[in-house]
């Protein structure tokens, strides 16, 4: 019973060598990423190309290129408010998620690693939990209370802070879980760190990688937020996204200008968040220099079998 | 009441006065007195919730000794290290060192360097700024700082790879990384938790005899935690045998290795033969004392019986060994087969019902016995150890040392 494999080559033939290289172009994997990469540049290629477009009307192509519309998005007062309001919203979120979010996965990796499994559990809830509901919840919240900033915009940076809380918690978890951040401190602090000294110049440093990816990637997030921009202070202060909502009725190609223009901010914030510092110096000595003096050929003497295996009784 | 009152105060006076007279020699007996206690470990207990992970640790270290803590995994001896250095509270006692109580002190003040098993250096730092983070926190002046990271790097031959990340070195450059880092800051102590159990056997050799002739050079008093009897034979001014979260025994390698305290502490050390009394009885010719014999297997002599076979000693090939002044009567067995150690060969051998390991210096491949071969098996009565049979949890067990 031979192989189904082996059937081709039974004469010891191959196949034509360019079917060979088309199916070449037609495995799984390229098949697969192709097919994926095409479905989500697409929109965005059309999108692009209606920015350029002069006129896109009945025919299949446009009639002609133009960079008007990016001009005349770029001169509009309203646009670029608006995206000055959504730069400071995220902003103003991001610090506030950093000074919270950075002591609680520190405390949760060292001292009280319950926390960790909390944390895990709740930094789901924003996912578990919809917008529409959640925004109704947090009108309720900031209505009264210590905080009463429903109504304005301020309400906006708690509201992103939740959002961002699963990004920030698990970039940041796993840069520290990478660390072995507990020996860490522990050899700061044998070397006569204060704690707080250990963490700025020990630990810190070495989770700054994380917190920069974290950052970016929620900031590029926050840059795009709709829903709870329109629910909680909607037209009162015009967000990037809400302005957006706004002009839809106005031209296409404008609106589309706009869409490519945050595209291309978002790509370069997540470009210059995964952007890792340039490594310096040698790979791995492997070849363990200080071995030269030792005498390689010396016999094992005394080798003993793991003492535990033998058992104290 | 009164008058034993006026002849103390009478005393104190007398005192006094000799204290003027030999006041260098007092003060120097009274610091030799304070290196033979430099560090003191007083009725120290640690438990983890209910469980019990050491207690009833009492020791005296003296300034410069190097001592190991020896035990299987799970014996608390990290744990105590850990509690030395600050890292973990204990429960109950004191931490004495040099005089000071730094049992509760937090881990940045009480002076002491460690070095972990899987190096702990800071990745963000290159090999200078991990070896002078230590100077730095003490405020040393950099020139002050410079010279004295220069000079660790030296001793630890690593002035060439200063400017490296630690990412770049291999595991025993790391590790002696960390020492230097340890050792820059003048530590009163060093602690070193199983420095050498992530290395290579070679690099481990290695770094295990640096570190002794650094420790030995600088007359660091030192704390080495493993669970590997052979560094601890080699490296070890004392020993302390840890089982169960107690001090078994305490000695030095020759005493730990000739003279277990009791049967734990033969299962341990070396790779004793540990017989039952009336087993034990063919071998040694007496019924001994302790319910229970230890013996060592490089202590027990194995002779091919060529009267069976008829086999002349030629034909085996094998050069009867020269018996022991005090050796016991021969016991008949027979050899179940074979472990090759490098320079030893290590024969298992049934002898009247008792499995016996039984060691015999490898000199050559054509002096291996086979298996199945017929021996007499000879005891040195002089290396026998009657052990007390006493339960290894008992505290009476430690008392034995």
């Amino acid at each position: 019973m031979s192989l189904p494999a082996e059937l081709p080559y039974r004469h010891g033939k191959p196949l034509l060598p360019s079917l060979m290289a088309r199916l070449r172009l037609l495995n799984p994997y390229t098949l697969v990423v192709g097919s994926v990469f095409t479905l989500l540049a697409l929109p965005l290629v059309a999108t692009l190309f209606y920015a350029l477009a002069t006129r896109w009307g009945a025919s299949l192509t446009p009639d002609g290129l133009t960079i008007k519309w990016f001009i005349e998005l770029w001169a509009t007062p309203r646009f670029l408010a608006a995206f000055g309001r959504s730069i400071l919203i995220a902003v103003s979120a991001l610090i506030l998620s950093l000074i919270l979010i950075v002591p609680v996965v520190f405390l949760a990796h060292t001292r009280y690693p319950r926390l960790d499994n909390l944390m895990n559990g709740l930094i789901l809830l924003p996912f578990a939990v919809p917008p529409i509901v959640s925004s109704v919840g947090l009108l309720q919240l900031y209505a009264g209370g210590p905080l009463p900033i429903v109504g304005t915009p301020w309400i906006l940076i708690p509201t992103y802070f939740t959002i961002v809380l699963p990004f920030m918690y698990r970039a940041l978890a796993n840069s520290l879980r990478a660390l072995d951040v507990a020996s860490l401190m522990e050899a700061a602090q044998l070397l006569g760190a204060s704690p707080l000294k250990a963490f700025f110049l020990v630990v810190l440093p070495n989770i700054r990688i994380g917190i920069q990816i974290a950052v970016f990637l929620a900031f590029s997030f926050l840059a795009g937020e709709f829903v709870f921009a329109n629910m909680l202070v909607g037209t009162r202060f015009e967000t990037l996204q809400v302005y957006l909502n706004n002009i839809r009725g106005a031209s296409g190609h404008f609106t589309s200008a706009l869409v490519i223009t945050l595209f291309v901010f978002t790509l370069l914030l997540t470009w210059l968040g995964n952007r890792q510092p340039a490594t310096e110096g040698q790979p791995v000595d492997e070849a363990d220099d200080t071995l030269s003096g030792t005498d390689l050929t010396a016999p094992i003497h005394n080798v003993t079998p793991d003492a535990d295996s033998r058992g104290t009784r | 009441m009164l008058a034993t009152d006026t002849s103390s105060s009478a005393l104190a006076i007398q005192r006094d006065d000799t204290q003027r007279e030999g006041g260098l020699l007092t003060s120097a007996l009274r610091e030799r007195a304070a290196d033979q206690h430099y560090l003191k470990l007083s009725g120290l207990a640690k438990s983890f919730g209910s469980t019990r992970v050491f207690s009833e640790i009492d020791a005296d270290i003296a300034r410069g000794e190097f001592i190991t803590l020896l035990g299987p995994s799970g014996c608390g001896k990290s744990t105590l290290l850990r509690a030395i250095a600050g890292l973990n509270n204990v429960d109950a006692g004191q931490i004495i060192v040099n005089g000071h109580d730094i049992t509760h002190l937090p881990p940045q003040r009480r002076g002491i360097g460690m070095v972990f098993q899987h190096y702990a250096l800071f990745p963000n730092m290159r090999v200078v700024d991990n070896v002078a983070f230590g100077l730095r926190m003490k405020k040393v002046q950099p020139e002050e700082r410079e010279r004295r990271v220069n000079e660790i790097l030296r001793l630890v031959e690593l002035t060439d790879h200063a400017q490296r990340f630690p990412h770049q070195l291999s595991g025993g450059q790391r590790q002696r990384v960390a020492l230097a880092r340890a050792l820059v800051v003048e530590p009163q102590i060093l602690l070193l938790d199983e420095p050498l159990s992530a290395l290579d056997a070679r690099i481990r050799r290695h770094l295990r005899d640096q570190i002794r002739d650094i420790q030995k050079s600088l007359g660091l008093t030192t704390l080495f935690v493993t669970h590997d009897q052979e560094e601890a034979l080699l490296l070890s001014d004392r020993i302390f045998l840890m089982h169960q979260g107690r001090i078994l025994q305490q000695g030095n390698a020759e005493a730990l290795y000739t003279r277990p305290v009791d049967a734990t502490a033969a299962g341990f050390m070396g790779h004793y033969n540990l017989i039952g009394r009336e087993l034990a009885q063919p071998l040694l010719g007496y019924l001994s004392d302790g319910p229970r014999v230890a013996l060592r297997p490089e202590a027990l002599y194995l002779q091919p019986d060529s009267s069976l076979y008829g086999l002349q000693d030629s034909q085996v090939n094998f050069p009867t060994q020269a018996l022991p002044s005090n050796s016991g009567p021969a016991c008949p067995g027979v050899i179940r087969r074979h472990q090759l150690l490098g320079n030893i060969v290590r024969y298992e051998v049934d002898c009247q019902g008792l499995r016996l390991n039984i060691d015999v210096l490898n000199r050559s491949s054509r002096q291996l016995l086979p298996t199945h071969l017929r021996v007499q098996v000879y005891a040195d009565l002089d290396e026998v150890q009657a052990l007390a049979d006493i339960p290894a949890a008992s505290p009476t067990a430690k008392q034995a040392s």
